[in-house]
């Protein structure tokens, strides 16, 4: 077993007193050496690029472990090579003494470390969140970075050639990182592991689901079918024995909802699927239905000959979904408002994330007041994935958490089936909210045939 | 090729302690000279932007401490390096001698694919100063030893050589990094092993749809 620790300023200040970077603001702190004196270009271009850096408070850095840049959130990596060049440092120093680096913490700050040999994530953030929320977005880029390369590629490249600069075979993914990162930052789906489905009547997703079975299921090697509106999902269906990862349907979304492209042409692409399968490429086939139905669909199959077979059956589930009204039932559920929590009628309930359990689906209704900025809605978010991590802390296992906070009072209520985290009025008192639990279940039970998917059929 | 815009080369700095690779890099970078002598603890990053022919190259610039009680950085510091210099002072026939062992040192840990063609450069530096004691022939002679490492003189105080040292040190590694072939052949098909074994199985404990 790896021995790892939680390192701190103090166990760390001696050996990062060792290393030296030649910038001003970062001198001062990190070593006894006086910078030398200057006024030079260096010095100037490197308060420049702090003082950016500074004007974001939540920094993803990748790295290999040579050193070299891979990926910033932020700027541009070459002017930060320096940078790059004291995060291995910290690295390697904690590594020589056979330990591992899992965080710094520095006042505000906290910078957290995820160690995939061959690559080096670290995450900066100035915010609240905790620690293992950071962790788990470095892991969300590291498998966007799988998703491109397999870990086979990955490992392949850097065992012959430790000083391989892997942006480029990166070029065109950093946008896929930049929105996957604004995903883990405004999505329930992230906290929850749970995806968001498209509401609408069971029987017009189950004829769907059903119209997309009968072609797939005809074809050999295809694993998965996905049908996609936006944010959400309308309907899965799968292999026998193979059922997808939520964190690799999020990837599969994030891919879909950050490339216009698709919506113009059928596209055919390799992708890993790093929870599935880390090792090898799935081919996805992507295409939106037509072009009076945005809802898009991917086949996924392990057979990277099988364009001509999928475009096909597409064609064919498209005409088929023409003709029995499933285009015309999937664009009113796209453009009907989505249920609102009113509709609940719970007195002073304010919003809500439901997620049921043995599905891996959330409902998150829209927002309505008082969290009318984006603002507000972020910071009801972060209050929310603090709830979360506490609820789901490793080890023990809490069932009601009830919070006074200054601007609302928080709920979380968990059951076998059933993660519950709701927002109430501040002066809202423990039996109102717990009573509002029970109302609120009993409401989900006659909705929650259309906010969630019950029927993901096998082939 | 849109991939041809970024290079980033990795180049260290080794040598015994005050033969001048701080102030090598400082001359470089930072076209700043001082007498004063600082030793470097553990290790010291320089950026700089160069143009080589008609691309833009970083240089990402590892210097080193000289004195092995500072040395804590362990392999991350040799580990991919795309170029490798080494300095000794022309007045100083003891930095002069170490060369082999800095050059074997990083040959060990560094463990290039290729060390017989690794690009070294070897800095002759100080030669400002009147006490010479380690001649260019002797220089050169050793590092024709070394399959004709280029070997240049150098002042950092009176900025002689710097400049087209290090731009041989950048136009020899970018060489070396060119003819990386890019890893274009798809891995094996995935096999679908009727997912007994692992997270593939839909009987796995959550988060699967």
């Amino acid at each position: 077993m790896e021995k790892t620790q939680e390192t701190d300023t103090d166990t760390l200040i001696s050996d990062i007193n060792d290393i030296a970077i030649h910038d001003p603001v970062i001198s001062k702190s990190v070593t006894e050496n006086e910078p030398e004196p200057s006024s030079s270009e260096q010095g100037s271009s490197y308060e420049i690029l702090f003082d950016q850096l500074k004007e974001n408070n939540k920094h993803i850095f990748v790295l290999s472990t040579a050193g070299k840049p891979i990926y910033t959130r932020f700027g541009n990596e070459n002017q930060m090579a320096s940078l790059f060049g004291l995060m291995i440092a910290l690295v390697s120093v904690t590594q020589d003494s056979n330990d591992t680096l899992q965080s710094i913490c520095c006042g505000q700050t906290r910078i957290v470390f995820l160690n995939k040999d061959p690559i080096i994530l670290v995450g900066v953030s100035q915010s609240s969140e905790p620690n293992d929320q950071i962790k788990k977005q470095l892991t969300y880029v590291y498998n966007n970075i799988i998703s491109t390369l397999t870990l086979t590629q990955l490992k392949k490249i850097f065992h012959n050639r430790t000083n391989f600069d892997l942006r480029r075979l990166m070029s065109g993914s950093e946008r896929l990182i930049d929105k996957l990162i604004t995903f883990t930052e405004t999505d329930p789906g992230f906290l929850l592991d749970s995806i968001s489905c498209l509401q609408m009547p069971s029987s017009s997703r189950d004829k769907i689901t059903q119209t997309i079975l009968t072609q797939c299921s005809k074809i050999k090697n295809l694993v998965f079918g996905l049908l996609i509106a936006q944010k959400h999902i309308i309907s899965i269906v799968r292999m026998k024995k193979y059922s997808l990862h939520v964190s690799d349907i999020h990837l599969i979304l994030n891919l879909i909802n950050s490339t216009e492209s698709f919506k113009t042409a059928e596209t055919w692409t390799p992708i890993c699927l790093p929870t599935f399968d880390s090792s090898g490429y799935m081919h996805a086939h992507i295409s939106y239905l037509a072009e009076d139905c945005q809802a898009c669909l991917v086949l996924l199959t392990i057979d990277h000959n099988l364009f001509f077979a999928l475009s096909d059956a597409k064609r064919k589930i498209t005409e088929k979904m023409r003709c029995n009204d499933c285009l015309h039932e999937i664009n009113e559920a796209i453009i009907r408002q989505p249920v609102s929590l009113a509709r609940a009628n719970i007195t002073g309930l304010r919003h809500l994330l439901y997620k049921n359990k043995n599905r891996s689906q959330h409902w998150c209704p829209p927002f309505t007041s008082p969290y009318n900025t984006i603002a507000l809605q972020q910071n009801l978010m972060s209050v929310y994935s603090s709830l979360i991590s506490q609820m789901n802390f490793p080890g023990r296992t809490l069932k009601v958490i009830f919070q006074q906070l200054t601007a609302e009072t928080m709920l979380a209520w968990a059951t076998d089936d059933v993660e519950l985290y709701m927002s109430f009025e501040p002066l809202v008192s423990k039996e109102c909210a717990t009573n509002a639990v029970t109302k609120l279940t009993q409401w989900m039970k006659k909705e929650e045939d259309s906010l969630f998917i019950f029927n993901i059929p096998m082939f | 090729m849109a991939t041809r815009k970024k290079v980033l080369l990795k180049v260290i700095i080794l040598g015994d302690s005050s033969v001048g690779k701080t102030s090598l890099m400082n001359q470089y970078v930072n076209k700043k000279f001082t007498n004063q002598y600082k030793a470097t603890i553990g290790a010291d990053f320089l950026t700089k932007e160069v143009m080589v022919d008609d691309r833009i190259v970083t240089m990402q610039i590892w210097d080193t401490a000289g004195q092995e009680r500072f040395q804590s950085l362990g392999v991350a510091f040799y580990r991919g390096a795309d170029c490798c210099v080494l300095v000794f002072d022309v007045t100083s026939p003891g930095s002069f001698k170490s060369l082999d062992g800095w050059r074997d040192e990083f040959l060990i840990q560094a463990s290039p694919s290729d060390p017989d063609h690794f690009p070294f450069v070897v800095l002759g530096n100080k030669v400002d100063l009147d006490n010479r004691a380690v001649s260019t022939k002797r220089a050169q002679q050793w590092c024709q030893s070394k399959n004709g490492l280029p070997y240049f003189e150098t002042s950092a105080k009176e900025a002689v050589n710097v400049e087209q040292a290090f731009k041989t040190i950048a136009r020899n590694a970018l060489a070396q990094e060119s003819d990386v072939e890019l890893y274009n052949e798809f891995p094996d098909q995935i096999k679908l092993d009727g997912g007994s074994t692992d997270n593939r199985s839909s009987g796995s404990d959550n988060c699967a749809c």
